[in-house]
Formats: structure tokens, C-alpha cells, sequence
């Protein structure tokens, strides 16, 4: 049994670190950057790490992914263990609440930064995987999706996606990570877009026509020139990454979801 | 410096007041002018800062705090000039509907830099909650700040950094 006090406390620890520390990836680029509000740029995350501050007062809505072992035995459902750690950690650090209990009437903050979003997903084998998004509202409200003609191709994906950020992308605190999901259903496009805001800049997909879609889109984005802040200067993008499903002869889901320059996430793995 | 005087493109640091409000506060404001109600804030030659700060530490006058995307509040810019609003400050692109409105009433739009409400933080030097504290990060609050980074992002002639 994996016990909870131990995905409580390892998580806890990631939530912290997501949030007052800049990952290391971004902070190798971002400490290149030479522009407008470049200084502030550079000295928030220091002060942030130092001073134990949010790097960006929207701490978020947290979105997690659970890869859930088929072997693993838990002490209570996983959805449970993530809020207590979200609530935990956001009633004890100074975060910010953004959490509202009903979208449409009441709109009341619930004060302590829950529920969260979360997807579980069955596998194989003894291990308990979690992901996890720090996911702004500025960079959420650009997610959307496009139904495209089952017959589209590559080039009409990279075009769909480079139209979108082109109008968009300035709003959502550049340079942006792209995460593009393609096929199974419409919420199913939207989830993969999501999970692809989970990896590495640096991986690539393991089929080369995927990772050269992903590569395409990349360097025509980077064309954009929307730049840190969506001032014009340095790059749009970091990465993007495709997660791609089956899909209906009638369909072509293609889902679009970015995440901020910050890109505040975690990677958790225990063992049963 | 005179507001027409500014054009885009051009980073200043700002020393006074702001007045910080959002998505809430604007819709509860617009009721209340809708009904003729008295309002809770002077906004007579007000910056409004559209931002919403993170819990404060013990011992600071405010926690982390950084611009929030100021398109949502553009349905809202018109009645703001209307009540004496000098200047907007968020981030990001607005709609052709507010650089219209800035150009009717020669108004400016700055950006802040967005993701460093560690950094800004540091620059405010008081807080203080005018109304609305049911809101919570959403109330509004008057703040004094010192050398606070701005980028003029639509100046008075109604042309904008981010372009159309």
C-alpha cells in the first residue's frame, strides 16, 4: 500500500516548489532574455525563491494527471489525498484563493483554493504517477478546440494552431508552451493538450512525423514575433508538444491549451 | 507628465496611487450606476490597476500582485473615463473597443509585467481595502507604490503597442 501521509508530504513539497521556484528549464531561457521588463523579469524569481512569494499572484487552478498502477493499493480515493494537499499548502502559504464554488450565480470564493481538476488514468504495474498543472487564468482562457474536416492534414493542424496563437498569444504571458491534442473525442483532445503542458521542453515525440509537426509549428509560432509579454522581443514559444488519440472516420478533434511563461508544473513518481 | 504626452512603446517608473479592481468589482460598480447608487471609491483622476493580490505575509502591506489580462475589463473602460479614470494598467492586447474608448476621451493604457507579482510586490509600499472585502482578492484596494515598471501600451491618439 502506498501510504497517504507520503504522497500527502512529497506533494506538498511540489506544490511549494512550483510555485516560488521557476523551473530550471525556463530560468535558462528567461535569464537570456533582453527587452522590456527584462530586469523585473530576472529579479522575480530570485525575490520569489528567496522570500518563499508566488512568482505570479494567480496561483492557480491545479490540474492533475494520475497514472494509477493496476497493482496499487491506496488509503483513500487519490482525488481526496490531492485536495487535502492543495488545501493544505494554499491555506499556509501566502498563494492566493482563485477558486469560485459556482461558475454562474454565486461565484463565491471557497478559501482554500479547492476542488481541483483531476484525470486518473488506469496502467499497468505498481507505480503512481502524478502530474500536475499550477494553471493560471489568463493562460487558461486560451484553451479551445477545433473540430476540423477528417480530411485536414498536417499542415492544416499548423496552420489552425498558428492562426490561434497569432490572435491570442500576446494575452497569455508569453513565451507560451503549446500543447496540441489531436483525435479521440472533443474532451478527450482537450485532456491530451493538457498533458502535453506536462513534459519536458526538451522531449520530442517519439514518431518523427508527430515530432515534426511539433518542430513546424515551433519555428512558425517563433515567426509570430510576439515576444515576452507580447511586446515584440525574443521568442513566442518554448516547446510544443502533440499528444495524439484514435479518432472516428467522421472526426478530427484538434485541441489547443498553453500554458504561461512560468510554466509552473510537477512530476511525481511512488512505488507500491 | 500630461497623459497626451505619453506614447506607446515607452517604459516609465511610476511613484502614487493605484487603485486595484476586477472582473467583480467592475460588474458590482456598473449596477450600482445603473441604479444611480452611491459608489465606495472616487475614481476622479484614479489609475485603476486590474490585478487581484495573492494572501499577504505577516508583516508586508500586501502579498504578491501582478497585472491580470485587461481585455475582460473592456465592456467596462467607457464607464470608468466616465467616473474620472485617468489611465488603465494590466496586461496584454485589448479590443478595438478600447483603444476607440481611449482615443475618445485621450486615455492611456500601460502594461505591467505580468509574472513577477514577487517583484511588484516589493514596490508597493501601502495597502489599503476601500471596498468590497467579500470578494476577496477580488475587493478593491487603494495602493501607494514606488517605481513601479509601466509600458505605455495605448497612448491618447489611440494607437497601441500590440497594433490593431
Amino acid at each position: 500500500m502506498i501510504q497517504r501521509r507520503v504522497v500527502l508530504d512529497k506533494l506538498k513539497e511540489e506544490l511549494v516548489k512550483a510555485n516560488v521556484r521557476l523551473n530550471e528549464e525556463v530560468k535558462r531561457i528567461v535569464a537570456e532574455y533582453e527587452g522590456p521588463f527584462s530586469d523585473v523579469i530576472k529579479e522575480n524569481y530570485i525575490i520569489s525563491e528567496k522570500e518563499c512569494l508566488p512568482l505570479c499572484q494567480d496561483t492557480g487552478i491545479l490540474e492533475f494527471f494520475v497514472f494509477l498502477g493496476h497493482e496499487v493499493v491506496l488509503e483513500e480515493p487519490i482525488e481526496k489525498t490531492l485536495n487535502s494537499a492543495v488545501e493544505e499548502v494554499y491555506v499556509a502559504y501566502p498563494f492566493r484563493y482563485s477558486i469560485v464554488s459556482d461558475p454562474v450565480f454565486e461565484r463565491v470564493n471557497t478559501h482554500n483554493n479547492t476542488p481541483v481538476v483531476v484525470h486518473v488514468f488506469q496502467v499497468e504495474g505498481k507505480k503512481l504517477e502524478i502530474r500536475f498543472l499550477v494553471k493560471g487564468g489568463g493562460s487558461e482562457n486560451l484553451s479551445t478546440l477545433h473540430m476540423m474536416n477528417p480530411s485536414a492534414g498536417a499542415s492544416e493542424i499548423k496552420d489552425f494552431v498558428v492562426e490561434f496563437v497569432k490572435e491570442h498569444g500576446a494575452k497569455a504571458c508569453p513565451p507560451l508552451h503549446i500543447g496540441v491534442g489531436i483525435g479521440g473525442t472533443a474532451d478527450k483532445a482537450l485532456v491530451l493538450s493538457k498533458l502535453a503542458l506536462t513534459k519536458d521542453f526538451s522531449e520530442r515525440h517519439p514518431d518523427p512525423r508527430y515530432a515534426e509537426l511539433e518542430e513546424e509549428i515551433l519555428r512558425t509560432v517563433n515567426l509570430l514575433g510576439i515576444g515576452y509579454q507580447g511586446l515584440g522581443h525574443g521568442i513566442t514559444a518554448y516547446s510544443v508538444h502533440v499528444e495524439h488519440f484514435p479518432t472516428h472516420i467522421a472526426t478530427l478533434p484538434v485541441a489547443v491549451s498553453v500554458d504561461c511563461y512560468l510554466c509552473r508544473k510537477g512530476k511525481i513518481v511512488f512505488e507500491d | 507628465m500630461r497623459i497626451e504626452e505619453f506614447k506607446i512603446g515607452q517604459e516609465i517608473l511610476y511613484s502614487g496611487k493605484l487603485i486595484v479592481m476586477r472582473d467583480q468589482a467592475h460588474k458590482r460598480l456598473k449596477d450600482m450606476v445603473e441604479k444611480g447608487e452611491e459608489l465606495p471609491v472616487d475614481l476622479m483622476g484614479a489609475v485603476v490597476f486590474y490585478a487581484g493580490p495573492a494572501k499577504t505575509p505577516p508583516g508586508r502591506p500586501i502579498g504578491a500582485i501582478g497585472p491580470t489580462t485587461s481585455a475582460r475589463m473592456d465592456d467596462y473602460l467607457e464607464m470608468l473615463f466616465r467616473l474620472g479614470v485617468i489611465a488603465t494598467v494590466g496586461k496584454g492586447k485589448r479590443t478595438g473597443k478600447a483603444i476607440e474608448a481611449c482615443k475618445k476621451w485621450k486615455r492611456v493604457y500601460f502594461v505591467a509585467p505580468s509574472g513577477t507579482a514577487a517583484a511588484l510586490a516589493k514596490r508597493v509600499k501601502r495597502a489599503r481595502l476601500i471596498a468590497f472585502e467579500d470578494l476577496g482578492p477580488e475587493a478593491i484596494y487603494e495602493l501607494e507604490v514606488e517605481d513601479f515598471p509601466l509600458l505605455v501600451a495605448i497612448d491618447s491618439l489611440g494607437n497601441s503597442v500590440f497594433g490593431e
